[in-house]
């Protein structure tokens, strides 16, 4: 479970995230849409507690983010897009050990679960060679094993699928849903429209900083019109404006 | 602040900065063979200088003065026994022939040197050459002394055939005396080079680990899923400072354990002219030893404080480099500044600036003549900039608009 309340973030005079509400249950895929800038980012690095929230509050689980950061950086497992993140000069056992260690789990644990995970995404072949040397599909599996390493209830996605190809995009959509499957609370940042369409349960429309709306796909078909996610987007962005 | 997270970033970053073949080239293998190399080609060079000085000496004669008699008068009688002067013969004008390096000395001698000779006239002779040029400088005394040996013999046979003794020239007679030191002596390369080479050492050798450890990992994109992990701040960025310090300090006995290898294989090449500083000449109290040790460490970590202050600021691994780049500056310009000072020229307020203290406490120590007060000085001030730079560097890393600078 996770809830944000009034959350907001500011730089200066600018504000990126503005009073922004939902909640995601348990086994949800909550999507965050919106255009490059509209503060997607932002809430997510709030949400890892990256970023203070100059107010308004977010619990995961029942951790504030604000109270108790540790614990909420213990229950949570994070994807960026782009760049895997991983440590070249490590292997990928290494990798997965090094996050594994540092969110507290006894050795024996990380071994029992890096074992589990190299045969879940089929590593074994390059469980302990260096990360640097490896192809960009082996190094996303790594990344997926080294973000739930610790079996973390809530993951967050931001713009994982960008500059993938369409086979990548695809390991990460499956990868995705099988963290829905085994019960995790979810939320992805996305602005690809097919993306968010086809992996959430339900949306949030945010805009220049501000989350325009919240609801399933049919929801928003029904309020706002229109067969794609797309129009819908365009119809809300006209309203804001 | 957990010291079982800091341990665990402190390993994982030793570990993965061990496989980066930069890092071990700039923070160990340069340190280790700059001495032996940096030394062994000055002292090639310098030995090769001086060979070409003392050997090889050629004169030639002046057209005026090259007949068989002034030959004959030179070579059996001026340069008698001296090898190194070697009579040449030109075929072009004096001048001429010393620019093409064909003689480095061309000599005229009185026409009628024999007639002066025996009537106990002065012969006149006179050296051309080419001052500017090293070897013909220095060389020139070579000549100079072989022909007022001459002289000399000649002034010691007309006072043989008088009956006067030679000492009616030395009405007075000069005896030096040196205070017997051998140590300080001996370390005196040593103590002009040690400090300002370890201290420029210092500030270098943590600069690719600090470039790494933050700026590096925003730049790979490994800093944000670091961040979004259970440990707080300040156990990564101290499990990342202490690494910075780690490879600081590697830098300093990778250069240490040059100095002593090159020592060991060439004892005189650190002091340039041959004489052996030698192992053995170091004699420093332990307690001294000891306190010069904490002061070496305390200036890499005030160094590594810095380095990954400017490396947590920087937004890329090139503009860290650019930044750390000027860091330098900040050792050198002491190092340099008090190269040439000895011991007794140290002041006591030296003890308490940032980066001087380590460089006065080692020169210190090296000279001999240790204050303890000045050296507890220079750990208590370096104590109170390691501070300083840490608390610099912990407040920048808890800036969000530092940490994602964009």
């Amino acid at each position: 479970m996770l809830k944000l309340e009034g959350l907001t973030k500011s730089f200066g005079d600018i504000v990126a995230v503005d009073g922004v509400s939902f909640s995601v249950q348990e086994g949800e895929i909550f999507g965050l849409l919106g255009e490059n800038g509209a503060g997607k980012t932002t809430t997510l690095r709030m949400l890892a507690t990256m970023l203070k929230p100059t107010s308004g509050t977010a619990k995961l689980g029942k951790y504030d983010v604000v109270a108790d950061p540790e614990q909420v950086r213990g229950s949570i497992g994070i994807l960026f897009g782009g760049e895997t993140g991983l440590y070249d000069r490590l292997t990928v056992a290494e990798n997965i050990r090094y996050f594994g260690e540092l969110n507290d789990m006894p050795s024996a644990d990380i071994k029992r679960r890096t074992d589990q995970l190299s045969a879940a995404f089929g590593m074994q072949d390059y469980i302990h060679r260096r990360a640097g040397k490896l192809s960009k599909g082996m190094k996303q599996k790594a990344a997926f094993a080294r973000s739930i390493i610790h079996d973390p209830g809530i993951m967050l996605f931001d713009e994982p699928t960008s500059g993938l190809d369409v086979g990548a995009m695809r390991e990460v959509h499956a990868f995705i849903l099988q963290c829905k499957a085994e019960g995790k609370t979810i939320v992805l940042s996305s602005h690809i429209m097919n993306e968010v369409e086809k992996l959430c349960d339900r949306i949030g429309i945010i805009h220049q900083g501000r989350l325009v709306d919240v609801g399933s796909i049919g929801e928003l078909r029904a309020k706002y019109g229109g067969d794609s996610l797309e129009e819908i987007f365009v119809k809300l962005a006209e309203v804001v404006r | 602040m957990s010291l079982r997270h800091m341990w665990i970033v402190f390993r994982k970053e030793a570990r993965d900065l061990a496989r980066d073949r930069r890092t071990l080239v700039s923070s160990l293998l340069i340190p280790l063979i700059m001495y032996p190399v940096l030394f062994g080609l000055m002292s090639m060079g310098m030995d090769k200088l001086d060979r070409d000085i003392q050997q090889n000496i050629t004169v030639a004669l002046a057209p005026s003065s090259d007949t068989g008699e002034v030959r004959d008068f030179l070579q059996n009688r001026v340069f008698l026994g001296r090898e190194s002067i070697r009579l040449v013969e030109i075929n072009v004008d004096p001048v001429e022939a010393i620019k093409k390096g064909e003689a480095r000395f061309v000599l005229e001698v009185a026409a009628d040197f024999e007639e002066k000779i025996a009537t106990h006239q002065p012969v006149a002779i006179s050296i051309l050459y080419d001052d500017s040029d090293t070897m013909a400088a220095g060389s020139v005394g070579i000549v100079n002394q072989a022909i007022a040996a001459y002289g000399q013999s000649l002034v010691v046979e007309r006072l043989n055939e008088l009956g006067i003794s030679t000492d009616i020239l030395q009405p007075v007679r000069i005896d030096y005396a040196s205070i017997p030191d051998d140590q300080k002596s001996g370390n005196h390369m040593i103590l002009m080079m040690l400090p300002m080479m370890m201290t420029i050492m210092i500030a270098v050798g943590g600069i690719p680990a600090a470039t790494d450890l933050v700026a590096g990992e925003k730049e790979r994109s490994t800093f944000e899923p670091l961040l979004t992990t259970k440990p707080g701040r300040m156990s990564l960025l101290f499990g990342k400072y202490l690494t910075v310090t780690l490879f600081s300090l590697v830098s300093v006995v990778a250069q240490f354990a040059g100095m002593t290898m090159g020592i060991l294989v060439n004892p005189g090449y650190l002091s340039m002219n041959g004489s052996s500083p030698g192992l053995g000449g170091f004699s420093v109290p332990l307690g001294a030893l000891v306190l010069v040790i904490l002061i070496t460490v305390a200036l890499g970590m005030v160094f590594a404080g810095l380095q990954l202050a400017i490396s947590t600021y920087s937004r890329s691994f090139k503009e860290a480099q650019t930044y750390l780049s000027f860091l330098i500056f900040v050792a050198m310009i002491p190092a340099y500044a008090t190269m040439m000072m000895q011991p007794q020229d140290l002041q006591a307020v030296m003890f308490a600036v940032p980066v001087l203290n380590a460089i006065a406490a080692l020169k210190m120590v090296l000279g001999g003549a240790i204050s303890n007060t000045n050296l507890l000085i220079a750990l208590f001030s370096s104590m109170i900039y390691v501070i300083i730079t840490l608390v610099f560097s912990a407040r920048l890393f808890r800036r969000e608009n530092v940490l994602f600078r964009s």
